[in-house]
Formats: C-alpha cells, structure tokens, sequence
C-alpha cells in the first residue's frame, strides 16, 4: 500500500483477520441453485390464497387535463373486484404513465382487459419532449414555476488567468443519454391485509425503508407494516419505497379484502419507474504545451423528466485549477429521473475523459500520460496513478496508434482509457445471531440481497468469525421484522452489514465461549476458535487438563480441541443469542478505478464492436473476490449499453416513448459483451468498501475514446449509434 | 397460431383481439426437394430451415437469414410462415398510444417523428419496413408461396405478394382474410447466391438493412443477377437497377460497389435515417461479393 | 457507541416532513476527500411520501427549495 495512506483504524476486539480462511476467497452465491433451479421466489413469484392482479389507470398523454372519467364499465368487467380511481376532472398530468388510479381483479387479463373499459376524455395540453423545445423562449409554460430551474454554480481559481496560459483550446458540446434501469425483475409487489395490519412482498432495495413508506403513505403505524424481499431482481437506485404502485396495491387490496399482486410491466417500467437524467456540456477547456490543464468553463444542463433534476460533476477526477460551471435543470413532460447507479458519474466521466482525449490530442500527447500529468495526488481513495498503468499492461496500450487507425478496410480497431471514483462507506446496519446447541447459527439482519451476493458474503464473514463452513451459516435478511439495516444504495450495503456481521458473530462466539467455560472448566481466556472447533489452551491454572494430558502422553500438551458440535452441546436447551452492529473501524469508504476499451467499427456500417475491457479496481477488503467480480461485470456490461446501446427515445411531438420495451431498448445480448477482465485490487487494510456503482461509471467514456481512437472522428454524444457515427463520418470526409 | 411468435405479442400490445384463434400447427412442417429446387412447409420452424443440409448447400441467403432470425427460443418456435406473414415492428404501429395511419388512424407519425429505423423507399403513406428476413432471399431466389383458400390452391410469385402502402394500407400482401399460405417454393438456386444483413446488435436484433443476392454464372461472368433488400422499405425491395450493372460482369468490389450504389440510387430517406443508405450499400457490396466468393477491403 | 445517521441536507424545521430522498434511507458515510476530485452538485431525485413521487398532492414538483414550511404550498406538514 502507499506510504501515504492514513494509519488504517483497527477494530479493537474483531480485527478483520490477518490470514483469513475464508475471505478474499472464490466462493459461489449460496443461492445460486436456488435461482437456476425456480426455487428462489422473488416478489414476482409469490402466490398469496385468494390472490388477484393489481392494475394500475394511467395517462397515454404527456401533458393532459382530465375534462371526465367513467370507470362504471370497468369496474362491472369480469373478475374486477376493487377500483380506484385517484384523478379528478381538472387535474393535469405531466407524463406519459401518470397514475391516475388502479383495479384488482381475478386474473391478469382481467385487469388489463378492464383497464381499456375505463372512459377517459382528456384536453390534450402541448407537451415538451426535448431539452430544446423546453428550453425555447417560446415554449409553453409546462411546469411551475417555470420550465427550468438553476442549479448549481460554483467557480474556482482564476478563469482568464487559466485560458491566459493555455497554449490550446477545445470546445464543444458533449451530451449523454436518458438510460432507464432496466431491472429484470420489475417494480412491484403483493399486498395482504390481515385485519389493520399489512404485509408486503416488495420489490425493494429498502425493507425497513418501504416499511416507514408505507406507514406514511397509507397513514398507519409503521408497527403494523411487514415488508417482506427474500429475492430481489435488480433495482440499480430505483427501488427505495412502496413506490405509487405499492400505495395504491394496498388500498385495492384493503378495498377488495383479498390479497393483491401489483407487479410492473416492462412499459411501465420504462415510463415511469426512474431513469438516469441526461446530460448536456457546452465546454471550453484549456491545456498548457506542457500538457497541465488550465482552465475549464461550462454551461450544463439536461432533463430528469417532469420536474426532477439533473445535476452531475464536473469536471470529474482531472484538476483543472480554474473553472467556472453553471448548471439548469429543465423539465420535460417524461417520467421522472431517480438515484441510477452511480447517479451523475457515469454523465461527469464521460464528458470529461472524452475531452481529455481532445486536449491530449492538442498537445500530441499519449492521453494515458496526458491523464497522469494533470490526476490528484496518489492517496489510499485516489489510486488512478497506479492503476493507469496496470490496466495499460492488460490491453497492450503499446500497441496504440494515435486518433485514427491507418489500417486500410473498413475494420478499425482502437484503444481508449478512463476512470472512476466513488464512496461506497456504509454504517447502521444491526444484526443478531443465535447458536443453537445442535451447533446451528441463524444470523439475522433486516437488510437485503438486490442480486449482489449479500447474503453470500455475509455467510462468509460469520463462517470464518465462528471458524465454519460457509453451509453452516444460515442467514435471515430481507424482513423488516428483522433487526435494521439501512437501505442498499450508494455502493453502502457490503460496508454497513459486513461490520455488523463480524461484530455480531464475534460477540456470539464470546458468548458461547462464556457459557461453556464453566463446563469445560477453564477459564474463558483460554478458549478460542478452531475451524470447526473449539480450542481449548492448556495451563498450569487448568489442573483437570493438565493432570488428563499428563496422564495420557506424558507430556503437557499446549491444546486440546473440542468439535463445534460437541462445544453447542454444552449449551443445553438454551441458545446463545446476541445482538450487534456495524461498529468503526471494519470499513470505510473512497474507491478508484480504472478502465480500458479495445473496440473494433465497422465505418461502413457504422456498427461497433467492444471486444474486451480492463477493469481495474479497489474497494477495500475484498470478501467474495467472485461476487466482487460479478459486480464489475454487471456494470461494464451497463457502461457498454450507454456508450452504445441505450436509449430512451420519445416521439418529439407527443413526449411518448416510442422504444418502451427490450426491442428497440437496445441492451447488449450475450453476442454483444466483450472479453471482460477485471483486476480487483485487494485493500485488506481499509476495511470493507462497495463496489456496486463504481465499475459502471467509466465504461462508456473508455469506449467512445476507444472509438475516436479507431475512427478518426470525435462523438460528443452517446449513444454511439450507427445513425450518428455514420453521420460523423460522411462529415469527416466520407468512408468511401 | 402456430408458434404464436407475432400473435401473442400483438395480442399483448392490443394491436388486435382476435374473438377467435384457429391453431394452424397441422400445416406442414416438412423440407423437401422438390422439380429441381425445394418445397418448404409453413409450419416449418425457422431452427429447422437453418439447420437444413439442403438449404445451406443450395440456398446460403436463406440459411443466412434463417439463422440470424430473433433468438434461439424464437426460431425454435416461430414458423417459416410466421415470420412471411408477420406484421410490422413499426414502434408507432406496435405502441397503443399511436393511433397511426395502419391501425385506422388519420397520420403516419414516423414522417415528422422518429424514423431512424423506417422505410428510405417508397412514397407512404406509411413507412413501415418489412419484417420477414425470409421474404428477402425467398425473393431473390424466384420463389412462390402456395397459397390455400377456399377454391383451393394458388402458387403466387413472391415478387408479387407482398404490397405497398399506396395499395394495401392494413395489411402487407395480397393474401386474403380466408387465405393462409401453405408452402414456399423456390427453384433451383443461381450457381452463387448470398446474403449479408447489418444489425445494430449482434444479438437479438432486426436488420437494420438486409441483402441477398441470386447469381446465375457462366463461368466467372454473371449471366443474370437478382437483388433484393430487406429493412429498407415497406416491401422486400428488388433492385433492378442493381441487377443490371451485374449483368455480363465479373465480379469485383468495383462493381460490387456499383451495384450497391445502383441499388440505392433511388433511395429517399426520411429525416433522420439517412444513415440506412450506407448501411443498406454496404450489406449489397458484401452480399454481392460474398456470392461471388471475393473478400472485401 | 456510534450512533449512525443519514446524511441528509433537510431539517426538520425548516421542510416538509413528507420529503423524502435516497440519502434518508441509505447511511453512507461521506468521504471527506470527495470535492477534491469534483465540486459539489446534488443529483438527487426528491420525492413525496404521501404520493411517492416526485409531484406533491398538488401535483407540483417537490424540491427542499418548495417543499418548505412557510411556502406558498398549502401540502407541507
């Protein structure tokens, strides 16, 4: 580790171990069979006795007033059990999907069926589709009080004095996509009354989060909630409440006195369950000969729908020393943005890391080293000094060309480069632990595996604190009956639980060794854990042993073992039960990365293909270097998509998508993903850090340098279409 | 229904809601050499026609086209016929919200709209491109499709089955409401044939443009040529003009570009999918060359 | 013993109590480093607890900027 790194803080009492058996090792998701095989159920799979199929009323327009609703066909429909309708004439809605009410009935067709029964008359207002046409002078006043809002606006330095000393400058303007989440199992949830209290199987990155939403949203005490996520498929930051749909779940089902499952489709989810805002630069920056950066100034904006920001950084990571940026929100009549992993990042790094391949350009420099003229310094969260180079190894960036492959053909091949930060430090996450006499351990925390491999690592920190196998560890979690633990986001679930778990298991082997000191005779001090035992140190204060041992051998041995089993017996018919928590100095926070595209375009098609990505990346103390893995991948998988792929396309003259499904959604399929090559760089010394968001960031902007690398050709905007790398290329002078 | 591949997605998407469903999964499913060419089932599952020894060998464009159809999953249940009669992934025609020109609507909301995946030929009204991948070689080779009704059994040129906005707003071919093809038929295959279809993505995806081509050889000089593309228009889209310029020549990527641009001479893109143009010469070059058997730079 | 909290910039006098965003539920501990490497900006998305999402039961748009007591909102509790 560098010498700079802070003196790391040490637990006192439950130190991550030195030479850890378990952690840090390959181990494969504990419910991995459970998932192949369909016994996992997810929200979507729950069947409750007596259950309907909850749907929900929405708006086909943008921008409507309601001049009248009948829902009596509706609600006379087949099957049809409970309808709700929470919009009344004169209310407007702002976006396509806007919930206007809901219905329950006996089959899923039935509620569909019913829902087209419902006679709504709208005045269709004119609804803004795009940043341009809200932002025009004459646009219509959509949104009050206006159609955008000022933002952030800071400035730094001095920015005559920096473009003073620049010896060139680029300007342009760089933009970035919406990108909506996309989760494979989509927003929604059952709900089951039983007399005023409620359970809930949600689709959830927060059980005891949706517990207080419900309480608050439905005006009931948050003691009479349950909110249940045993599995859960995917969230990525959208997914942090009963959502609309959960509020309006519970009131059909209060209404129809059964159960009901209200889970999203994949249009509703692209309209109206969150997306990442997208992104606008009008940048000028500036670099002196020698490659320091000088100056930055822009003017940003981008939409997150109806009345959401879209705030980023930037610049992201470089050191510009003077700088000047204002930001404005503007708000289209589209479904409102939410927290996307690794929200504003991704938008920061791309515009910035594109740019810098610019400004390298400008000074003829090889941009890797551009790049380390002008990073902060190295430092424990701050590695990118380091990691540049490693991953330079990995994809052979020697074999660079400079901006524009000379190959003759139509295949040309190029390299690009980027990094990434993030927090990823979590706390507050509580935990109890129970050792039955049988040897059995449940741990129980009310946190929740979004598809991480939480659960997994957490059965790997109790293993190896109780000297188990991983199989001998049941964990409990997804429950808000369950201890609390905070909400998974912000990369935090990995360092608020993995404390907990530690200290809860420490304190549970502490316990048992108290209990069953008596009964071996020693004093507790003298025990300690083995891998599958329970050792049991021999001194001249433990006569019984000494006077065993001599008998036996002759000589005094230093230890004898008791098997795990043998050692929970002694607890006899009462458990050992202990609660705990995340405790300081088990994990922390600030991770750095790196990454590295090598793609390959077609310039008569216009098609790119990305054929590997380097991956370099820490997050602290790694627990499953497997699961660690799989989360790269999962976000690499996701930064390809928004250089590529990912687009969420409104029809410019009724703000309706137009792509709301997985069919002109473009999302890279198994043909679509590279070689990915991730170098995890193991921080045992800092304790736990997340890694869900930061290998999604820089993704993208790695492979639109990559691409300018091949082609010659700048892209200030993704995605990278064939539609505008084909275009960019007739207007650099045509393929041919 | 057979596979139900376009059915149950259109059912899904309320674009229709048949009173009735009749399953047609009797109709044939067989590949057979038949005169000099081959017959192929209906009810032939796509899977099946892109692992035919018979097709590969014979006709590369088909097999081509066959096997880069949808997903696995759906070509080992969509049909042979499904796929010729399937009806547009136009997303304004697919999209409830869109009360367009195809469903009865008063406008086609692609003309001031989102084009970049429509038609770059044809006059409209709608701009549609159409679906079938199949349709394109089954074309090129002078195939038919064996069409049942209730006087019997007709063999309909499939040059000539499918039709234009301007003709056939609600639907996209001749066949009638109580007509169902039966069969393709294609006749013996040119001595080189190829197709080349361009996807955004590699995996499932719709071509965003398609070619095949049928060449009859007299030693390395091309007798006669067919040229057909696909995704650039509300029909599979000859080109004659393109089939003239290969006439009486050798191959070369000179002439392959030729043709390709002979091919899109007449191209009139909308708004914003000019890009199709050089796409769609691009998958003409490479299948012209790749009959041909000559690599391209 | 530590007594974690989320890090959130409403309070209590001052907004709405129905505001809610993802910071409320998730306790991340900020690093202090961060705005070394990029100023500071607020991406986050605001959303209502009484209706879950972003426009409040007067179907306007939730920010702590509006979303305070005092307002010309008639909403806030």
């Amino acid at each position: 580790m560098d010498s700079q790194a802070p003196a790391p803080a040490q637990h006192p009492k439950y130190a991550w171990p030195e030479k850890p058996r378990l952690i840090g090792t390959r181990v494969s998701r504990i419910d991995g069979p459970l998932k192949v095989t369909g016994r996992a159920k997810y929200s979507y799979d729950i069947l409750r006795p007596g259950m309907l199929y909850g749907r929900i009323v929405r708006s086909p327009h943008a921008h409507a007033r309601l001049k009248s609703i009948d829902a009596t066909a509706a609600e006379k429909a087949p099957g049809v059990k409970a309808l709700l309708i929470t919009i009344k004439p004169g209310d407007k809605v702002l976006y396509p999907g806007q919930e206007i009410g809901a219905l329950a009935a006996a089959t899923e067709q039935q509620a569909a069926d019913a829902l087209r029964l419902i006679k709504v008359e709208w005045d269709v207002l004119p609804a803004l589709a795009t940043v341009e046409q809200s932002m025009r002078p004459e646009a219509p006043q959509v949104f009050t009080p206006a159609n955008t809002r000022r933002g952030t606006a800071q400035e730094d330095g001095n920015l005559d004095t920096g473009f003073a000393a620049a010896a060139h400058t680029v300007e342009g303007t760089y933009s970035t996509q919406v990108q909506t989440h996309t989760s494979l199992e989509t927003h929604g949830c059952i709900c089951e009354w039983n007399g005023e209290n409620l359970t809930a199987w949600v689709s959830t990155q927060a059980v005891h989060g949706t517990r207080e939403g419900f309480a608050a949203g439905l005006k009931i005490p948050q003691a009479n909630v349950r909110v249940i996520t045993e599995f859960m498929g995917g969230g990525f930051g959208s997914k942090f409440g009963p959502d609309i749909q959960g509020l309006l779940c519970a009131r059909v089902a209060k209404a129809a006195g059964a159960p009901v499952k209200m889970m999203l489709d994949r249009k509703e989810e692209h309209l109206t369950t969150g997306n990442r805002p997208s992104a606008f630069a009008r940048v000028r920056a500036g670099v002196a000969a020698d490659g320091k950066l000088t100056a930055f100034d822009a003017q940003t904006w981008g939409t997150g729908g109806a009345g959401a920001g879209s705030d980023y950084p930037l610049p992201y990571i470089y050191t510009f020393p003077n700088r000047r940026r204002t930001h404005t929100d503007v708000y289209i009549n589209s479904g409102q943005q939410r927290a996307m992993r690794a929200p504003g990042h991704p938008q920061g790094c791309f515009v910035t890391e594109v740019l810098m391949d610019e400004l390298a350009d400008r000074v003829r420099m090889d941009p890797m080293e551009f790049r380390l003229k002008n990073l902060p310094p190295l430092a424990p969260n701050a590695m990118w000094a380091k990691y540049f180079p490693m991953g330079a190894e990995r994809i052979n960036w020697k074999s660079r060309h400079v901006t524009g492959d000379p190959t003759p053909g139509p295949i040309k091949r190029g390299l690009g480069c980027s990094a990434n930060r993030w927090g990823g430090a979590g706390q507050g996450a509580r935990a109890h632990c129970e050792i039955g006499s049988d040897g059995s351990v449940v741990m129980r925390c009310g946190t929740q595996d979004i598809g991480t491999g939480n659960r997994t690592i957490m059965a790997m920190v109790v293993a190896e604190t109780l000297g188990l196998e991983v199989n001998q560890v049941t964990i409990e979690l997804g429950d808000s009956n369950q201890p609390f633990a905070p909400g998974s986001g912000g990369s935090t679930t990995a360092a608020a639980v993995m404390p907990a778990m530690r200290v809860t298991a420490g304190k549970a082997r502490d316990a048992l060794f108290e209990r069953i000191a008596p009964q071996l005779g020693v004093p507790v001090d003298q025990i300690s854990m083995g891998v599958g035992t329970v050792l049991v140190s021999l001194s001249t204060r433990d006569p019984l042993s000494d006077a065993q041992s001599a008998a036996r051998s002759g000589q005094a041995p230093s230890s004898r073992s008791i098997s795990w089993r043998d050692a929970c017996r002694l607890l006899g018919t009462i458990p050992v039960s202990v609660d705990g928590q995340w405790e300081r100095g088990l994990s922390a926070g600030g991770t750095s990365g790196v990454q590295f595209a090598d793609v390959e375009v077609d310039i008569e098609t216009g098609i790119t293909k990305v054929r590997k990505i380097v991956c370099v990346q820490d997050c602290g103390l790694i627990v499953d270097a497997k699961t660690a893995e799989t989360q790269c991948y999962g976000g690499i998988i996701s930064g390809l998509n928004y250089a590529v792929f990912e687009e969420r396309i409104l029809d410019r003259n009724t703000a309706n998508m137009v792509n709301p499904n997985m069919e002109w959604y473009h999302m890279a399929g198994q043909s679509d993903i590279p070689e990915i090559d991730v170098v995890l760089v193991d921080q045992p010394e800092r304790g736990v850090i997340g890694i869900g968001e930061p290998p999604a960031v820089a993704t993208a902007a790695a492979v639109a340098n990559a691409i300018r690398n091949a082609t010659g050709v700048t892209l200030r905007s993704i995605p990278i279409t064939p539609d505008r790398l084909l275009t960019e290329l007739e207007r650099a002078g045509g393929t041919n | 229904m057979a596979g139900g591949m376009d059915l149950l997605g259109l059912m899904k998407d309320y674009i229709v809601s048949p009173d009735r469903i009749v399953s047609i999964k009797g109709l044939d499913q067989t590949i057979a050499g038949a005169d000099s060419g081959i017959r192929i089932g209906a009810a032939t599952k796509i899977a099946d026609l892109a692992d035919n020894v018979l097709v590969r060998k014979m006709y590369p464009a088909l097999a081509t086209a066959a096997e880069s159809v949808g997903t696995p999953q759906i070509r080992n249940m969509g049909t042979v016929g499904g796929n010729i009669m399937q009806r547009p992934r136009c997303w304004y025609f697919r999209n409830e919200e869109f009360n367009c020109l195809k469903k009865g609507g008063s406008r086609c909301f692609a003309v001031e709209g989102e084009n970049q995946f429509h038609a770059i030929f044809g006059d409209g009204p709608c701009h549609i491109v159409h679906p079938s991948s199949l349709a394109v070689p089954v074309i090129a080779y002078g195939g038919k499709f064996r069409v049942a009704g209730p006087n019997g059994s007709r063999d309909i040129d499939a040059g000539e089955f499918f039709q234009m906005p301007n003709t056939n707003l609600y639907g996209e071919s001749v066949l009638q409401p109580n007509e169902i093809v039966t069969h393709v038929i294609l006749p013996a295959p040119g001595q080189r044939s190829a197709g080349y279809e361009v996807r955004f993505k590699q995996s499932h995806d719709w071509p965003l443009a398609a070619a095949s081509v049928n060449l009859v050889m007299s030693g390395q000089t091309v007798k006669s040529a067919r040229l057909v593309m696909g995704a650039v228009a509300p029909v599979p889209w000859r080109s004659q003009a393109a089939e003239r310029v290969l006439a009486g020549k050798t191959i070369t990527e000179a002439i392959a570009v030729e043709a390709a641009n002979a091919a899109l001479a007449s191209a009139k893109p909308m708004s914003g999918n000019a890009y199709k143009i050089r796409v769609a010469k691009t998958a003409v070059k490479r299948a012209v060359l790749r009959a041909a058997g000559v690599a391209w730079s | 013993m530590d007594i974690p909290k989320p890090a959130s910039p409403l309070v209590n006098e001052h907004h709405c109590s129905n505001l809610r965003h993802k910071g409320m539920y998730v306790m991340s501990v900020p690093d202090p480093d961060e705005f070394k490497f990029y100023d500071r900006y607020d991406a986050t998305h605001y959303w209502c607890t009484c209706t879950q999402k972003a426009l409040g039961p007067d179907g306007l748009s939730v920010h702590p900027t509006t979303c305070q007591h005092g307002g010309e909102r008639g909403c806030c509790e």
